[in-house]
């Protein structure tokens, strides 16, 4: 990877990058790093917005780089997790820069398109990239995006229930547009995070 | 990932690394002798301006005039001096023209060949030379494949009009006509292509109609390139007919552009210049490599949803007075209120920020620079663009690599990105890509400022007064005293809004003066008036660029110029050019304007300009080197 060559100030302890800092901060109050990742088209920032905003634009929109929002939900057990979401950009000329958003990362998305065998092959690079270069002890979840496009199908619900089982993930299939399993998608992340043990 | 674009940035490569100079211009090619030589016939609208020209100018001594102007204020002591080349006999016959070119109407321009043709006895006094192209070769056929071989018939594509009245026109966003390749008839009727190949042949980009489609057209571009340079020469221009075909290499990099819209080659060339200039902002130059490790690598996908970026910066070359003038706009504001801005980006560029920008659309608020560090208008320009034409920027806050081709086409930079409203946004580039929450931190410290000194809300009142407006240049002979008003008009638009919509609906300003733009060249920074009637249409609006376009090339001519004045008059408008060592002056009259009095009112121009410069100019604390 080029990027990290370009950041020879990385390891020299400055405040952890494009992680936030004091990330979280209490037991009841969590703030996570979220990265989502995946082919371009398959749906990352529709799912960000309809799970932030609650919004839905079938207009695509192309991502540039990355964006950044930001949302808090609260659990039943009433803690708050604040997921400071990464949405980046499919494009393959922002793989190489990839690290850079998910360097620190507490949990990675990656995210296909059920009507898009290509797209599965593309998450199932990524799962490798991060795998190899993403913390180790990293949550990974693998969302079928698309999912009112049944008539359309073309990755199984098993073929992707197989492969997140035999990489440790969690799998969800999602419809930004329906609103289908988004909040889903976020709260089953929220109870996976690891609780901070001294309060 | 077949192509892993690294991100070469480190601030002291950055630091030492500031080109202001422009690609190595090749020595003056004998192309422009044959550029101008491809004026065989002249336009019969231009005959008659020349001997208007001629007319005008027989009561002056030879080649020079003096139009003094008294004014009896000391203080003025802009004086225009005109000055005029006459040539009578400027319509020189090109001899064999045609002769071992490819083609019957097909004129080649090249670099170093034989040139086949005589010199022009005298250039012509038009500094149209070479922009109205050989009419005597319209009729003649082509032999390129693809390129005029029907008859080409000129395709009115804006159907707007006499609809907009804006300045900056309507204009659908992303690839239109995707569907095309160039066995299509529409797409052969387009005026105006562009495209991006590979040195292989392969597209990268086209305009209209799809890439994968036109792979053939794409490798007859590229046979075109190569069998001239095998010959060790560089093929510059193509005329076919009504078309011209300019052509820009760049390393393993071919751009191309087929056009029938009589612009002159030397603003063709320069809107090559900037798609390459996108291109780099968006992949960096490393992009080369790929073709070093694989001459047939196929780039298309690197770009993938960038249409939009392109397909905006080709829009804004018939809209945009930077994609020619190399210069940059500020939005009018108080002197206090862009001081305010200024400050404050200042501040926060003193904690590590290369550059700092606040922009309402395409016009810039305050600019902010590191220490050494300078930014090019045409990277600002590409910049903005960039932003503007990515939706994506609107939806949330940002951080994306892009690369400031004229800052260091190697590198990239790392930019934050986040508007305040629909219009106004701030860019925060940094070479330090952990940097992201610094900037927003930075970013929330600004916009706070920005509200609590209503720099926003003046932002907004300026877009909606508008800037100068020419039925407001000073005529009365009274001293001006700073005025408070809004660029010193003598009302406060926003409270008399049937006196605001009046004047825009009147005909121009004094004199019949239509239109002006005012180019300070120490600054880098333009000035142009507010579209006004008859100047209307979108039609008009880009007839009008397109003028200014010529005129600007002909005063720039390094061949017959470059000009100080020029006095044109044709069916459409008399313009009326300016150059000193400290500003360029371009302004449209009525076609029957009178001259001297244009003359004046430039000056009066000249004068107002200077009046409220503070509020139209960004000054000082600038981080462009002179």
């Amino acid at each position: 990877m080029g990027c990290s060559s370009s950041v020879p100030d990385r390891a020299s302890g400055r405040s952890g990058g494009l992680n936030p800092e004091n990330s979280a901060a209490d037991s009841k109050n969590l703030r996570v790093k979220l990265v989502l990742l995946g082919d371009s088209g398959v749906g990352k920032s529709c799912i960000v917005l309809r799970f932030v905003r609650g919004q839905f634009d079938p207009t695509s929109k192309v991502t540039v780089g990355a964006s950044f929002l930001s949302q808090t939900i609260a659990l039943q057990d009433s803690t708050t997790v604040k997921f400071e979401i990464w949405d980046t950009a499919g494009q393959e000329r922002y793989a190489a820069l990839a690290p850079l958003y998910y360097r620190g990362a507490a949990v990675a998305v990656i995210v296909y398109d059920i009507t898009s065998s290509d797209s599965f092959a593309k998450a199932q690079y990524w799962v490798k990239e991060l795998q190899k270069h993403g913390s180790p002890d990293i949550i990974l979840a693998l969302v079928g995006n698309k999912a009112d496009l049944q008539e359309k199908r073309k990755v199984s619900v098993q073929d992707g229930t197989e492969y997140a089982e035999k990489n440790g993930m969690f799998f969800i299939e999602t419809s930004a547009k329906t609103a289908d399993n988004i909040n889903e998608l976020f709260e089953e992340i929220a109870k996976r995070l690891p609780r901070p043990t001294s309060s | 990932m077949s192509c892993g674009l690294s991100s070469l940035s480190s601030s002291d490569e950055l630091d030492d690394f500031n080109p202001r100079t422009s690609p190595s211009t090749p020595p003056k090619p004998l192309e422009e002798e044959l550029a101008s030589l491809a004026l065989t016939l002249p336009h019969p609208q231009l005959l008659s301006d020349q001997d208007d020209v001629n007319g005008v100018s027989d009561g002056f001594e030879a080649d020079r005039s003096m139009f003094g102007i008294q004014q009896s204020d000391e203080e003025m002591r802009v004086g225009l001096v005109f000055e005029e080349h006459v040539g009578g006999n400027s319509v020189s016959v090109v001899e064999g023209a045609t002769e071992g070119s490819d083609g019957a109407g097909v004129v080649w321009g090249r670099t170093n060949s034989e040139i086949e043709v005589d010199r022009p006895a005298s250039p012509s006094s038009s500094g149209y030379a070479g922009e109205r192209g050989s009419s005597s070769a319209s009729s003649g056929r082509s032999e390129m494949d693809g390129v005029a071989e029907d008859e080409i018939q000129e395709l009115r594509d804006d159907a707007s009009d006499g609809e907009n009245s804006n300045s900056v026109p309507s204009w659908v966003p992303g690839k239109r006509h995707g569907d095309e390749d160039d066995a299509s008839i529409s797409w052969r009727k387009r005026k105006k292509h562009f495209f991006i190949l590979s040195h292989s042949g392969k597209p990268i980009y086209s305009r209209y109609g799809d890439e994968h489609k036109l792979a053939g057209f794409s490798a007859s571009l590229q046979a075109i390139i190569s069998f001239v340079e095998d010959g060790g020469d560089r093929v510059k221009w193509v005329r076919a007919g009504k078309h011209q075909v300019v052509f820009l290499v760049k390393g393993p990099i071919y751009l191309v552009c087929i056009s029938c819209t009589e612009e002159p080659y030397e603003s063709l060339r320069g809107q090559l210049e900037l798609i390459y200039g996108q291109m780099i902002l968006i992949l960096t130059k490393s992009v080369n490599r790929c073709f070093e490790r694989n001459p047939k690598f196929d780039m298309t996908s690197l770009l993938g949803g960038t249409d939009v970026v392109f397909s905006s910066l080709i829009h804004s070359f018939g809209w945009n007075p930077a994609t020619f003038l190399h210069a940059y706009t500020c939005l009018p504001l108080a002197y206090g209120t862009r001081q305010a801005a200024g400050a404050i980006l200042q501040d926060v560029a003193d904690s590590g920020i290369l550059f700092a920008i606040l922009m309402c659309k395409h016009k810039v608020i305050s600019i902010v620079g590191a220490q050494k560090a300078s930014l090019h208008p045409d990277d600002m320009l590409l910049l903005a663009n960039f932003v503007m034409s990515t939706e994506s920027f609107r939806t949330s806050e940002s951080f994306s690599p892009i690369c400031l081709p004229r800052y260091n086409p190697m590198a990239f930079l790392y930019a934050y990105v986040h508007y305040f409203d629909v219009n106004t946004y701030l860019m925060l580039l940094t070479t330090n890509s952990d940097s992201f929450y610094h900037l927003k931190e930075c970013r929330i410290r600004i916009e706070t400022v920005l509200l609590k000194s209503n720099v926003l809300s003046e932002v907004q009142r300026s877009m909606l007064d508008g800037g100068m407006h020419v039925g407001d240049v000073p005529v009365d002979s009274l001293p001006r005293y700073r005025t408070t008003s809004h660029l010193g008009q003598q009302r406060a638009p926003s409270e008399f809004p049937e006196r605001f919509k009046e004047s825009n609906a009147g005909m121009g300003g004094p004199g019949g003066l239509w239109h002006f733009i005012y180019r300070s060249i120490y600054l880098d920074q333009y000035v142009s008036s507010e579209f006004s009637s008859p100047i209307t249409s979108r039609q008009q609006q880009k007839r009008l660029y397109r003028a200014y376009q010529n005129i600007y090339a002909s005063m720039h001519d390094k061949e017959i110029g470059p000009h100080k004045t020029q006095f044109r008059r044709d069916e459409n408008y008399v313009l009326l050019c300016w150059v000193t060592q400290d500003f360029e002056l371009y302004a449209a009259f009525d076609p029957l304007a009178d001259k001297a009095l244009a003359i004046k009112i430039c000056n009066r121009v000249c004068q107002w300009i200077k009046d409220v410069e503070n509020e139209v100019f960004l000054l000082g604390a600038s981080p462009f080197s002179w």
